[in-house]
């Protein structure tokens, strides 16, 4: 056969399939984790029972499963079909957590780097954000050095997460890893204050840095200065240091409507608080704590006024002893701009110690070489996390991330970006940005035939009153029983309804969009591809977009023709060919007008 | 009064002339005016990408309709029905299937199975996927008939093809199987009808037991246990002699 050229109309279509087909379009879950989990893959291993594997999987992406099985703010169950359709999302992370506790062995870690590079790089911190970007950064073969105000690894989970939440020996075990893979860690010193910024630069070829948001920030509303006010990073991170708090009193109250909010809160509890407050301008149903933290800090009691503002902190003797709340009415202005407006209405609660959890604020550390936006968040460029100093990157809360797995892939981004800076590429190049964090899924299917609303099994939590008053952790985590059910109940979602339907295109690819890619990069097609569709349609029939994948097979057939003296190149086709003569032959045809016409 | 022909294709003939026969022979009872036309619609000519060819043959066909001046061609097989609603110029396909139900069954046929203890589970053509009006006659001669039928998951506009269709059976055989072994997997009954004869082939060539609407029609009441028609179009001396003799059968009944 000579060389086929395709028509022009078929590489149109297949074009437009190949930029349209949701074949190999992330499920929710995985396109809304920051670090792009194979959730539906490790969901379904576990179900299955395939502990190992599963963590593998996970392990591809990141480096500490358990510690994100108990604490991740998981995204992926907010995006979860599950949730989105019935409000009962798969319970991603407490799976995550099981087959990591059950499975995961120091020994199968993945330490594979590139050979050395004899760059230097500096980390500032070694919270999510600093631990991930190092992790990255070894692999790449640079040598790197993460530099620690604290004694202990993990950053806000390790002084802001509470460890009921989050025991301390998880965090240790799973950064194991740091040293497994060559990172240098110097504990106890402070970048602006035990070396300085311009030294850290003049020491290393880059600098990322990743040092949270460790600055309290407290509402100067009347009597905010009196003793027994405090923030809530002073307040967690005594607490997560001691287990104590001893300036605070026995009845207190805390200012917000977060997780931060709700962890002082119940943190109050465990420290031995009496009476527990919280108050917040949100209302119960808009509190931005996720349902899980609100449902726990009410089994445990405390005293809720969601959608009550702090008017006035009373004071006497120079010290907290109640608090003024006011109705909130409103929240936004009419352009959507922070403006609370109050209604008369007031109540007041006694209490003696006041706790603001209403926000963190990073702290320079560059002594002003960088600049800073609302919150003290260093001024970057969102795609590389680059500064106005070509070195210098910023990773994690400080620069605009919120929670653990964001951070990590904020601090993969920037060691991607010193990636080009040290082999002197553009920072945008070679690179799918899309991919570096969350973002929608292009996927959108109809569920699948016969899905039913299940219920969600999420945790296994000790009873309140034992609980609120022990640091033990709260959350026991799902049997395997629980697993295997809650992993079935994953629709694992993915469009390929196509293939589901076609026999031949599974025997040549995994979807239209890669078979059809191959054929516009290659310009070439197998023949047998083209002459195995059955021209059936079941394809179009079922394809939410309705592609033609049959006129591409029919329309390149027609050039297969073409380019082949004007038969088949399929060698049982002269059957065919014989066939139609006889057809068209006198022997076997007629053609009667009715008689009398 | 338009003038009708009659079509029955190439599989048809080629496995039961006798169908064609009794078909145009009742066909004309009801319209004494009706012509034929045996010949191939060319489908398997266009299917292989002999694009230039297939016009050519088109055209041969085309001459037949117009010389036997047919605005309506009655169609039994429905590759014809697509290959003519795509490319005649002034004549349009009637399927069989859809005329039934308006000209009604011979008396004697109707409810002459209504004692059979067989179920047929109904396989639909896929080239008339959406053609819901010819599917419906199917459905409604089974039940004027008097046989009990059932519908497989995927049927009329989702029905699943037998693996025939696009002339893949000489280019990859073994897929072919695999796909009309997949469509039978579904099936509920170990009693098939198809209204194509090249679905029934298809069937018939990994064992599943198969009958053409027309072999209900003409032929026996089939009962538990009956063996279906013998499988034919598997042995092309037979097919091109029963086609031959179909083109016969045609003839004599349009002379008369
Ligand atoms: C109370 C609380 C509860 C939270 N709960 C959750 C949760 O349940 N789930 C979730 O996903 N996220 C939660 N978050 C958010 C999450 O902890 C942060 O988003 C995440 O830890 C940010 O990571 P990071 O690496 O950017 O910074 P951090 O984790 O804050 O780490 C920064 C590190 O830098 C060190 N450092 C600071 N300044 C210097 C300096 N000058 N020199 C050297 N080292 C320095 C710090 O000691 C710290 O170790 C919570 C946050 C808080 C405050
Ligand atoms: S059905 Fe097939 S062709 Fe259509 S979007 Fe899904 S994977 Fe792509
Ligand atoms: S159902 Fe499964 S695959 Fe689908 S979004 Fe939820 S966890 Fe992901």
């Amino acid at each position: 056969m000579k060389h086929v050229n395709f028509s022009q109309p078929l590489y149109d279509t297949a074009q437009e399939i190949v930029d349209g087909c949701m074949g190999d379009a992330a499920p929710a879950c995985q396109s809304a984790c920051p670090m792009h989990t194979d959730v539906k893959q490790y969901v379904k291993l576990a179900a299955e029972g395939e502990y190992q594997q599963a963590v593998d999987v996970i392990r591809q992406k990141i480096f500490m499963p358990q510690v994100l099985g108990r604490i991740c703010a998981h995204p992926c169950e907010a995006a979860c079909r599950r949730n989105e359709e019935f409000s009962q999302p798969i319970s991603v992370a407490a799976i995550k957590r099981f087959v990591a506790e059950k499975a995961d062995k120091k020994e199968n870690w993945n330490l594979a780097q590139a050979p050395a590079t004899g760059k230097k790089v500096a980390v500032v911190g070694a919270g999510p954000a600093g631990a991930q970007a190092a992790v990255e950064l070894r692999r790449q073969g640079h040598a790197v050095t993460i530099f620690e105000k604290l004694k202990v690894f993990g950053g806000m989970m390790r002084v802001g997460i509470p460890e009921y939440r989050l025991p301390r020996d998880v965090i240790d075990f799973e950064y194991g890893y740091l040293d497994m893979m060559g990172v240098e860690v110097k504990f106890g010193v402070e970048v602006g204050k035990d070396i300085t910024f311009d030294e850290l630069r003049s020491d290393h070829d880059a600098v990322i840095l990743a040092h949270g948001a460790h600055v309290g920030s407290i509402i100067p509303i009347k009597g905010h200065e009196a003793e027994g006010v405090y923030s809530a990073v002073e307040y967690l991170k005594e607490i997560s240091e001691t287990r104590a708090f001893p300036r605070a009193g026995k009845r207190i109250l805390v200012i917000g409507g977060g997780d931060v909010a709700m962890d002082c809160a119940r943190s109050s509890w465990r420290i031995g608080a009496d009476e527990v407050h919280q108050c917040s301008l949100e209302e119960m149903e808009a509190l931005p704590a996720s349902q899980v933290e609100i449902d726990e800090a009410m089994e445990e009691r405390v005293a809720f006024n969601a959608g009550w503002g702090p008017k006035e902190i009373l004071v006497e003797d120079g010290k907290v002893v109640g608090v003024v709340l006011q109705k909130v009415l409103s929240i936004f202005d009419g352009d959507g701009n922070f403006s609370p407006a109050y209604s008369d209405e007031t109540r007041e609660v006694a209490v003696d110690t006041v706790i603001f959890a209403t926000g963190q604020v990073v702290a320079d550390i560059t002594d002003g070489a960088l600049e800073q936006g609302r919150g003290g968040r260093y001024v970057v460029n969102k795609d590389t996390l680059a500064t106005s100093l070509p070195d210098v990157f910023v990773a994690g809360d400080a620069s605009g991330g919120a929670i653990v797995v964001e951070a990590m892939a904020l601090g993969r981004k920037a060691a991607l970006s010193i990636e080009r800076l040290f082999t002197e590429r553009a920072l945008e190049a070679d690179r799918n940005l899309e991919e570096e964090g969350a973002y929608k899924t292009r996927l959108d299917v109809p569920l699948p035939e016969g899905t039913v609303d299940t219920p969600r099994i999420h945790h296994n939590t000790r009873p309140a009153e034992e609980r609120k008053r022990d640091f033990i952790q709260v959350d026991l985590g799902l049997t395997e029983e629980q697993v295997t059910s809650e992993g079935d109940r994953c629709l694992q979602c993915e469009c390929k309804l196509c293939m589901n339907e076609c026999v031949m295109m599974n025997d040549f690819g995994d979807c239209p969009k890669s078979l059809f890619s191959d054929f516009i990069e290659k310009k070439e097609m197998e023949p047998l591809l083209a002459y195995s569709c059955n021209a059936c349609d079941q394809c179009t029939i079922v394809c939410p977009k309705d592609f033609p994948m049959k006129s591409i097979f029919m329309g390149a057939r027609a050039d297969f023709v073409k380019a082949n003296n004007g038969h088949s190149p399929i060698p049982g086709h002269k059957a065919i060919e014989m066939h139609q003569k006889l057809g068209f032959s006198r022997i076997f045809t007629m053609a009667k007008k009715a008689v009398g016409r | 009064m338009t003038n009708k022909i009659f079509m029955p294709g190439c599989s048809l003939p080629s496995y039961n002339p006798e169908a064609v026969s009794k078909t145009a022979a009742y066909l004309k009872s009801v319209y004494p005016d009706m012509g034929a036309v045996q010949k191939c619609c060319g489908k398997p000519t266009a299917a292989i990408g002999q694009t230039e060819k297939f016009k050519e043959r088109f055209a041969d066909l085309q001459k037949d309709f117009d010389k036997v001046e047919a605005e309506e061609v009655i169609v039994a097989c429905q590759s014809c029905f697509g290959m003519i609603t795509k490319n005649a110029s002034g004549q349009k396909p009637v399927s069989l299937w859809a005329l039934l139900p308006q000209i009604g069954l011979p008396p004697e046929l109707v409810g002459k199975a209504k004692n059979s203890d067989v179920t047929f589970t109904i396989h639909d053509s896929c080239s008339t996927r959406f053609e819901t009006e010819l599917q419906e006659g199917i459905r409604w001669v089974l039940k004027e008939l008097g046989y009990k039928v059932v519908e497989p998951k995927h049927t009329r506009e989702n029905a699943r093809c037998c693996g025939f269709g696009g002339m893949v059976v000489p280019a990859n055989p073994d897929l072919a199987d695999r796909v009309i072994k997949r469509r039978v997997e579904e099936f509920e009954t170990d009693y098939v009808v198809v209204y194509c004869a090249a679905c029934r082939a298809s069937m018939m060539g990994i064992g599943t037991k198969s009958w053409h609407i027309l072999d209900l029609l003409w032929g026996p009441v089939v009962m538990q246990g009956d063996e279906p028609p013998a499988n034919v179009l598997a042995s092309p001396v037979k097919s091109w002699m029963n086609r031959y003799r179909s083109k016969v059968g045609l003839n004599r009944c349009m002379a008369c």
